[in-house]
């Protein structure tokens, strides 16, 4: 590795952090949709700061893009409030209006400096290691690993001193607020911090790789975790790891490393939310079906514990009676005979105690939906997981 | 029961407006300390709201409120919220026991953190409401009335002086119900006072000592025994209460 690829991988480390930690709290606050706005958005704001510096790398620019994007947010709780349009409609409405503002801003003023909108969207990471900071002609670095640098600093910074604030707000905000703790303050705070470094970020990786960066790893990491600080770390962990892999996808592939890192960032998230071991599609699918099972067995055993005839009870007329396929009464008779509830003596099904004492629970369960008596069967029986 | 002459809660005039359409109209009401009072009233009576403007979460447009005879802001420490189940995420990534101890987050005010005190209160609080055992479970994996337990212990842990609970019944079983409104009156025996928005009329009588009619102007409040009648029932509810009663 060369030190611009190590420049490269740094830079898309920091990022990668950087949005996921604010990308987190945005998805558990169902807001996933407002970084899509912020990044748009924050265009004009990059462009009049242009205007007033006509320098490209002031952070009179980082200012006022953060300005517009709280803006934003500002404008489409504004619409919101009106009552005439959903939030969604909202964020539609106000975010092509204010990227629309920058483009003919550009347009008209500007068309002969480097402000294009193609980088704006996509960024060039390949680039960033040519746009040094220089200090008394000793090289620095690259110019955005200090920018992202420094804001990286600024969000761990407020995350561990408003950590148990920022927790409270999201989960319950009428809480929050009666305890003096003002959600009002921290969604903002959150919505400046998530604009800041949609603006750090955007130059370097562009405004897609920003939102790929905020909410995939956090969407990715909620599948794995009922941990709130698990969740920020693998959150991290996620992003760091898709930047850094998308990294080396590019360079084997010869193509853009922004488009790399968000394909890694997807295709983590769809392995995720397939094999996930409690919330992925395969386990819902098999814990569905152990469901069903575990519902006809206790059809069964109920239907045995009402009927005391020897007729009822051969095997024969099991299949019969109860209407169902031989193999779904062969895995309902292999999971009752494992489980030790049902004996078999010449074709005739009889209740073990354990079987008749399991029946009642669970009858008494589902009628009374009482959860002491069935706690100990949790870890055996999907049935009562609910 | 408690002394009747100190006022915990005393609104004059509150008229609180969504969208200019007002919800509560010019409610006068003193809530003496030491009773457990339901609100009661209609869908849409403003009976939520009333709580929320009580505690600052709304803000009215005419009116004023005080606890103890002083504006909410300085009697936050005398105060405890129960807000309705339905309005928290409960796939929110947390446990029982973390839930709890957000109740400790009132007296810590901001940046400090929770230690072993605050860890200490809440496991108490967890097992007043029979919920010890439950403490690491993530809150999703909780019944409706273990999550309602949940949130009467975050109330409990804040060790206020007034407590109000919204709908703190709705969507819970029987052994639940019967557990809270033990504990409430449990609460009112050591004199604090207990504000509930109720749905069901029948059990009034029962769980409560104190009651307020509602439907967007203030019907009536007193005592159980003195106005909980159905002229006043008639008058909240239209001739149809016996409907409302019956449910």
């Amino acid at each position: 590795m060369n030190s611009a690829q190590i420049e490269i991988q740094l830079i898309a480390s920091l990022v990668a952090i950087a949005c996921a930690i604010p990308g987190t709290f945005l998805v558990l606050r169902k807001m996933a949709l407002i970084t899509d706005a912020i990044s748009h958005s924050i265009l004009p704001g990059i462009v009049i700061g242009f205007f007033i510096t006509h320098d490209l790398s002031s952070p009179l620019l980082i200012v006022m893009a953060a300005a517009s994007g709280v803006l934003t947010v500002v404008l489409v709780e504004f619409i919101q409030k009106t009552g005439l349009v959903k939030e969604d409609t909202a964020i539609g409405l106000v975010f092509p209006a204010l990227f629309s503002i920058g483009i003919i801003l550009i347009a008209k003023n500007a068309n002969d400096v480097h402000l294009d909108v193609d980088a704006v969207l996509l960024g060039e990471l390949a680039f960033a290691p040519f746009d040094r900071l220089a200090l008394d002609g000793i090289d620095l670095g690259p110019k955005s690993l200090w920018i992202i640098g420094t804001i990286l600093l600024i969000t761990l910074g407020l995350l561990f001193a408003f950590f148990k604030e920022l927790k409270v707000s999201t989960f319950d905000a009428g809480l929050a607020s009666a305890l003096g703790l003002s959600p009002v303050v921290i969604h903002y705070g959150l919505m400046t911090v998530s604009s800041i470094t949609t603006v750090g970020a955007f130059d370097a990786v562009g405004a897609i790789l920003v939102i790929a960066l905020m909410i995939a790893p956090a969407a990715t990491a909620y599948l794995l975790t009922n941990d709130l600080k698990k969740l920020l770390v693998l959150a991290v962990l996620f992003g760091v790891g898709s930047a850094i892999a998308g990294y080396w996808v590019a360079y084997a592939l010869d193509a853009s490393i922004s488009g790399s890192m968000t394909t890694v960032l997807g295709v983590l998230f769809l392995m995720v939310y397939l094999f996930a071991p409690a919330k992925g599609l395969f386990s819902v699918l098999y814990r569905q079906k152990q469901q069903r099972i575990e519902v006809s067995l206790l059809t069964f055993l109920l239907h045995l514990r009402n009927h005391k005839e020897e007729e009822e009870r051969h095997v024969k007329h099991l299949n019969e009676h109860i209407n169902w396929q031989k193999v779904r009464s062969k895995s309902v008779l292999d999971l009752a005979l494992k489980n030790n509830m049902i004996t078999i003596h010449k074709d005739v099904v009889s209740l073990t105690p354990k079987g008749k004492k399991f029946t009642t629970e669970a009858i008494d369960y589902i009628v009374t939906n009482k959860n002491s008596e069935i706690e100990n069967m949790k870890d055996r029986f999907f049935l009562f997981r609910g | 029961m408690a002394e009747k002459n100190k006022i915990a809660v005393q609104i004059d005039d509150l008229t609180v407006a969504y969208n200019y359409k007002p919800v509560l109209w010019d409610i006068d009401l003193a809530i003496p300390e030491g009773v457990l009072m339901a609100i009661v009233g209609p869908n849409g009576a403003g009976k939520s709201t009333l709580i929320k403007s009580i505690l600052d979460i709304i803000k009215p447009i005419a009116g004023s409120i005080q606890i103890y005879e002083k504006p909410y802001k300085k009697q936050r420490s005398l105060v405890a919220y129960v807000p309705q189940k339905g309005s928290v995420d409960w796939d929110f990534p947390t446990t029982a026991l973390d839930v709890v101890m957000m109740g400790t987050y009132g007296s810590l005010g901001w940046i400090r953190r929770p230690g072993q005190k605050q860890k200490k209160a809440a496991l108490e609080a967890l097992e007043k409401v029979g919920m010890l055992a439950f403490k690491n479970r993530q809150i999703s994996q909780l019944s409706g009335g273990q999550q309602q337990r949940v949130f009467l212990a975050r109330a409990l842990v804040q060790n206020a002086s007034i407590y109000f609970m919204d709908e703190p019944f709705q969507g819970v079983d029987a052994t639940t119900e019967k557990a809270i409104i033990n504990i409430l009156k449990e609460l009112r025996k050591a004199g604090k006072t207990v504000i509930v928005v109720h749905h069901d009329l029948q059990t009034v009588p029962e769980y409560f000592d104190w009651v307020t009619f509602l439907n967007v102007k203030k019907i009536a409040t007193g005592p159980v025994k003195d106005i909980f009648n159905d002229d006043n029932l008639t008058k909240t509810y239209g001739i149809n209460y016996k409907v409302a009663v019956s449910q």
